[in-house]
């Protein structure tokens, strides 16, 4: 009879271990699946429904308790429910299956309510819904990173999704108030990063109103502080031009 | 019309065709005079009423039909409204009789009292409404009265009467004697009016057959000896003469096929001089034989039609009454409207076919029409002779097997059945005109548009010819403007007049009679009949009346009994396909009478329509015919704000706060503490201090709840208050160019002097001229204040002062701080929806050490947050900085580079300072509302809902089960109808109509139209505290609280994370993987 049939093989189920290295050693706790995170993060108040046990191992899935004296040793004290809260926020967690689900899940979303946010559909100026977003993500396959800020994320959608659909970052709206001598020739300059130029109006000043992408802002910025030696204004009007209001169609 | 189930309906919706009002021409003889009918059929939903409503403004009149076994049910009343509305004549015909005897296994005596109930029902039903008609008169009268005291006092005073007694009302009820009620039974081919019976019996048994007529309905029995009608007296168990001579007769008759008497059924049917063929008689199935010797013995079309060309009016008997109605929209008078538009009444009476005569007609509906079946489009052949000629090919090509060509040509005859078999007879008896100008004309189209619009129209006055040019007149279009406009007796062409609103001129291109799904084109069309014009989608939405002279009033709007309430979200499920989703969207909205398409500020695509059943068959129609793409439907998005409250003085089970013990360490305030990192100060009274990450400026903030009234009034002037501010942001620049209007003025000043009416006490003195902006987006319901000392700047115009070096600086400055509010204000900490009626003070603001570039002292900034005012904390960055003076690329986003000495370079590692200041006012914003007591608001519709007394249990119940809450219930007067007001938060309205109408069996009909946004009071944040709080909500208290549901949906609909378990129980979960 071998040792490892399947009845005296015992499996850990239901068991997540956090683990901390303290003064040389290894130290484990076990806790429940799906409840770290929660306990992390505040939702969970209650630590019997996070800890399995409240003793401290130093291999869990063997059963190897700790000893006492190394306990003292690494944390400074030898009450176990202590030292499971500190290991419990500082140690690694193996995050389960539920909890990462749910993370994807939410930083999905969260891109999509960004890109819905920052976007609009350029021939009717009307943002799409965080639904429509979501379904062309998946359409074009989008798989979240984890480890990536939902933001940076987003921008990367938009791009993959041009190629899709017709989407287009939210137009910014600006004023430019530039001396008359440099603003024609900062005007040329400028022109490749212009969008659209609204409204312009040769006074004492060269002013102009015009939409720009986003992502061009921080270039136009500095280009008009450089050239004009900060004589040049630049003011946001809006920051994304969006039809408002609600519409009857007819 | 009345259909037993609701699955039936959406089975029988599948098939578009089926539901629409169908025109059917039909020509009867009758007597001696040949009739043309139009018949229009409507469905009985109340979902589609709306279909109800265009087909009974163009009639004369209308059949309603009645169930025999149902009786009157919710849409019999709608339907009969509809008829009284639109002041028609309306017949009954009572249906399915032969349920009474098949399946109820009535006796005769006892259908009869059946019969009769049904009958009282439906006249109680008219009578209700002809009460009530009268009681508004007479309200209308007394108020009339009122403003003209000059009127007699005397008669006023005595006139107790209800004005009912005087008013005559008995031609208006149904019943069998008068002629307009009709007894049958479509399914066996069977109905009688009782006038035939009395014919019949009159020669049978020698009584007068008037007075049969005034008998035959009603407790009258006969004495056969006497030959003598008597009334019946109860106690002797007599049978009526209905029973007696009709009823018996049939259920004999009946009794004998569903028994199989052979004998019994040839001598009934010899009795009456019948002729049954010998395949019916020898058939198995009884209701073959029923209906072989009904069809012939008791003819429906027979009954139904003779009632409706002796009781229904013609086109020239309209009523003055009736077209006055139809001329003044509104509470307008008749008496009001200019003369040459009065002089159209007779136009309208007449009804006249005169070239002289205005042309009037009335588009009540636009509906879409595949391009292929108009008949420019499709040569086809058209009369008999043609037909029988390809029969005959057909059959030879069959003949010689070519089967392919069999087949096309023997379905197309099959699939327009119906108008072969009407054509010819209209065509070769020619009572009407139609028929010469019949002749159809194979010119095929260029354009190759897949659907076309035809407009479902009635001429009331004129001969409508094609080409002829018309004036489209809208529903808001006024004849009074255009007469103002355009000199009396005008003669220009049409082309050359000068625009009025909701006026245009077309021709009439094509014109259609209506046969079935069949179209035919018409050169002219004379008055009184229903036809189809086509070319008109360009100038006509859904309705419209269109007439030869421009004093035409616009016809009053169509009564919609049901009206859009059902809302939900359409998108493409291929987001390219949005195009073609809007197009389509445009496409339903001009072919269903009563459907509404909103485009959201969030991008949704709503559709509104009137009822679920309804909704289906608008995303049917979407799919298959006009947009022709696959698209996902779900509930709207629903709206909320973010705002705070005065701290509330009861807790949860109204004890007073402060005077419990806290209780369950569990639920200590643990998280307002740690929810605000370190850094900020908070002071007890809720006042924020931030610094910017760099530490050269703090700022400190509070936020307040306004008052409900100014919330509102900035509400209200959304508008005036962008004026504004584009008004000073341009005098900001300093240039004055753009001079404020006088009216605007005033108006900045009224409103100005408003919010100070409402801003009043210790708190808010002076505030208002320290309105700095309004958020978000610079015109919303929230305000800004600044009262640091050292710096002014309002909102307001006036005089601008002399702007010196310091104030400009911080004025470009300001512009961040504000930027900051704009942000904050348009989402809050909540679930990121804009905020709502709070203030924001900016207590202290200061910059003064920012030119102190050598003082580096921190000391600074801790006294000014010990005497409660927060300077600005200048501490210079780094010695390095200030060697680099002067530098020139201040990337600063929103200054105004004067090129001073004391600016120096600000930006650093955390970027340039005005996006920090940014970053910080947001911030400070936030916590400033996370100390306040925060709460959600709802958006609010306001419902109305009708409905009968014995309902109304149940539509308090399923209001107060949506957190809906009763305004006020009222009686109708005259009628039993009550009239509910209540508010209902929009989240829980996604199938309240539904629910409301199944509850009450389409008894009540609701109302919604949004009113306002309410606070919902219970707090999101909540957790008990104290050990009452503990006992009466548990541990966890997640139960009831509303405003947290709501909070948290919105929280996972954007991907913000919500405080929610992932596994409430860790022991109960399921562990073992699928493969183990």
């Amino acid at each position: 009879m071998s040792i490892f049939t399947p009845t005296n093989q015992i499996r850990l189920t239901n068991v997540a271990v956090v683990r901390m290295k303290r003064a040389g050693k290894r130290f484990e706790i076990a806790c429940y699946k799906n409840k770290v995170v929660g306990w992390r993060s505040g939702v969970e108040k209650d630590l019997d429904e996070v800890l399995q046990t409240h003793s401290v191992f130093v291999n869990v899935s063997k059963g190897q308790v700790a000893k006492k004296e190394d306990l003292v040793s690494a944390f400074g004290t030898d009450d176990q429910t202590e030292i499971c809260k500190q290991i419990l926020t500082k140690g690694e967690v193996q995050v389960s299956d539920k909890e990462r689900h749910t993370q994807l899940e939410q930083m999905f979303r969260d891109i999509a309510t960004i890109v819905a946010d920052k976007c609009v559909n350029p021939e009717t100026k009307r943002p799409y819904t965080v639904i429509l977003i979501e379904r062309a993500m998946k359409d074009i396959h989008y798989s979240v990173k984890a480890n990536k800020s939902t933001k940076q994320q987003a921008l990367e959608v938009i791009k993959q999704l041009k190629a899709n659909m017709k989407i287009e970052r939210a137009h910014m709206r600006l004023r430019f108030v530039l001396p008359v001598g440099e603003g024609k020739k900062l005007k040329e300059k400028l022109k490749p990063l212009i969008k659209v130029i609204e409204t312009e109006d040769y006074g004492q000043q060269l002013e102009i109103v015009c939409l720009i992408d986003p992502g061009c802002f921080r270039e136009i910025d500095e280009m008009i502080k450089k050239e004009t030696k900060g004589k040049g204004t630049l003011e946001v009007l809006n920051l994304k031009d969006v039809e408002e209001g609600d519409e009857t169609l007819e | 019309m009345v259909l037993s189930s609701l699955d039936k309906m959406i089975q029988l919706q599948r098939n578009t065709a089926n539901i629409r009002n169908i025109c059917v021409l039909a020509h009867v003889d009758h007597g001696s005079e040949e009739y043309l009918i139009n018949l229009i059929d409507s469905p009985g939903h109340v979902d589609f009423s709306s279909e109800v409503s265009t087909a009974v403004r163009i009639c004369d009149g209308c059949i309603i039909v009645v169930d025999a076994v149902e009786g009157v049910c919710p849409q019999t009343q709608a339907v009969l409204r509809q008829a009284w509305l639109e002041n028609i004549r309306p017949v009954l015909v009572i249906n399915k009789l032969d349920r009474l005897i098949v399946e109820l296994k009535f006796t005769p005596q006892e259908a009869y009292s059946h019969l009769k109930n049904i009958l009282e029902q439906i006249n109680a039903l008219t009578g209700t409404l002809f009460t009530s008609k009268v009681l508004e008169e007479r309200a209308e009268r007394d108020t009339d009265c009122q403003v003209n005291p000059s009127s007699e006092q005397g008669e006023q005073v005595y006139d107790w009467s209800s004005g009912l007694e005087n008013t005559d009302d008995s031609h208006l009820y149904f019943s069998p004697d008068q002629g307009n009620v009709v007894f049958t039974s479509a399914i066996d081919g069977w109905g009688f009016g009782i006038e035939h019976f009395a014919k019949i019996y009159s020669q049978k048994i020698g009584i007068k057959k008037e007075v049969l007529l005034k008998t035959l309905w009603g407790d009258y029995y006969i004495n056969m000896k006497a030959k003598k009608i008597m009334k019946v007296d109860q106690a002797k168990g007599k049978k009526p003469l209905f029973v007696q001579l009709i009823l018996e007769n049939i259920w004999s008759l009946y009794d004998a096929v569903l028994k199989k008497d052979k004998e019994k059924i040839d001598k009934i049917v010899t009795s009456l001089g019948l002729k049954i063929g010998a395949r019916e008689a020898r058939h198995s199935d009884p209701k073959v034989q029923i209906n072989a010797i009904c069809s012939q013995w008791l003819p429906i079309s027979h009954a139904v039609l003779a009632m409706v060309c002796q009781k229904l009016p013609s086109p020239l008997d309209i009523t003055a009454e009736r077209v006055e109605r139809l001329m003044c929209a509104g509470s307008q008078m008749f008496d009001s409207l200019p003369p040459e538009t009065q002089a159209l009444k007779a136009a309208f009476m007449n009804c006249g076919s005169e070239d002289t005569a205005p042309v009037i007609i009335f588009v009540s509906k636009m509906f879409a029409v595949d391009a292929k079946a108009l008949p420019q489009n499709k040569p086809r052949p058209l009369t008999q002779e043609e037909i029988a000629q390809r029969r005959e090919r057909a059959r030879q090509r069959h003949a010689e097997k070519l089967m392919v060509a069999a087949v096309q040509v023997a379905v197309e005859p099959t699939q327009d059945g119906s108008a072969l078999e009407t054509k010819p007879k209209v065509e070769s008896r020619g009572g009407e005109q139609q028929a010469e100008s019949m002749a159809p004309k194979a010119v095929p189209e260029g354009e190759n548009k897949e659907e076309c619009f035809i407009a479902f129209a009635r001429v009331f006055s004129g001969v409508a010819q094609r080409g002829k040019k018309m004036f489209v007149l809208g529903p808001k279009y006024s004849p009074v403007e255009f007469l103002n406009r355009v000199p009396l007796g005008f003669s220009t062409p049409a082309d050359e007049l000068p625009p009025v609103p909701h006026m245009a001129c077309c021709a009439l291109e094509n014109l259609y009679l209506l046969m079935g799904r069949e179209l035919e084109e018409l050169e002219e069309v004379p008055p009184g009949n229903v036809l189809g014009i086509g070319g008109l989608q360009d100038f006509v939405l859904k309705s419209a009346t269109l007439c030869s002279s421009p004093s035409c009033p616009p016809f009053i709007p169509l009564n919609f009994e049901a009206t859009p309430i059902v809302r939900v979200a359409v998108e493409p499920k291929h987001p390219s396909e949005m195009p073609q989703l809007v197009k389509g969207m445009k496409l339903l909205n001009q072919a269903d009478p009563c459907v509404q398409i909103l485009i959201q500020e969030t991008g949704e695509h709503v559709l509104v329509t009137a009822g679920e059943v309804h909704l289906q068959r608008c995303l049917d129609d979407l799919k298959e015919r006009f947009a022709k793409i696959q698209i996902s439907v779900s509930e709207p998005i629903i709206p909320f704000r973010e705002t705070i409250t005065k701290p509330p003085k009861v807790d949860m089970v109204n004890e007073e706060i402060g005077k419990q013990q806290k209780v369950a360490v569990i639920h200590q305030t643990k998280e307002d503490q740690s929810k605000i990192p370190e850094g900020i100060q908070v002071d007890p009274d809720g006042q924020i201090t931030i610094s910017t990450p760099n530490k050269l400026a703090t700022l400190s903030v509070r936020a307040m709840p306004l008052p409900e009234e100014v919330t509102q009034i900035l509400e209200e002037n959304s508008d005036l208050i962008r004026s504004i501010e584009q008004f000073t942001s341009s005098l900001n620049e300093g240039r004055n160019t753009q001079v404020i209007h006088q009216k605007t003025q005033e108006k900045i000043w009224e409103f100005k002097g408003k919010l100070e009416q409402h801003l009043t006490g210790r708190k808010w003195r002076n505030i208002v001229d320290q309105i700095w902006s309004f958020g978000p987006r610079k015109c919303g319901p929230n305000i800004l204040v600044n009262k640091s000392e050292d710096f002014q700047n309002s909102v307001w115009p006036g005089p601008v002062s002399k702007a010196s070096k310091e104030t400009t600086k911080y004025r470009d400055l300001g512009n961040s701080i504000v930027s900051g509010f704009q942000l904050a204000t348009l989402s809050g900490p909540m679930c990121e929806e804009p905020l709502m009626g709070v203030c924001f003070v900016l207590e202290k603001w200061d910059l003064s050490k920012f030119d102190d570039q050598g003082g580096s002292d921190k000391q600074n900034q801790e006294q000014s947050i010990l005497g409660k005012e927060v300077q600005k904390a200048g501490e210079k960055h780094s010695s390095g900085a200030e060697s680099q003076e002067l530098q020139d690329g201040c990337p600063e986003r929103f200054e105004k580079h004067t090129a001073q000495k004391g600016e120096t370079s600000l930006s650093d590692c955390y970027g340039p300072l005005s996006g920090q200041l940014i970053a910080t006012m947001k911030e400070a914003c936030r916590y400033a509302l996370h100390v306040k007591p925060q709460r959600l608001m709802a958006a609010m519709y306001t419902c109305d809902i009708m409905a009968t007394g014995d309902v109304l249990g149940r539509v308090y119940a399923v209001l107060s089960k949506r957190e809906g809450r009763v305004l006020q219930e009222e009686m109708k007067e005259g009628t039993d109808m009550f009239i509910i007001k209540a508010v209902l938060p929009v989240a829980e309205s996604f199938g309240f109509a539904d629910e409301i109408r199944k509850r009450t069996s389409g008894l009540a009909s609701p109302q919604l139209v949004f009113s306002h946004w309410e606070i919902i009071p219970s707090d999101p944040f909540w957790v008990p505290t104290t050990e009452e709080e503990y006992l009466h909500f548990g541990e966890k208290a997640d139960s009831e609280n509303q405003a947290r549901k709501y909070m948290n949906a919105v929280r996972k609909r954007k991907g913000l994370c919500v405080e929610e378990k992932i596994v409430e129980h860790a022991e109960k979960q399921r562990t073992l993987s699928k493969n183990k």
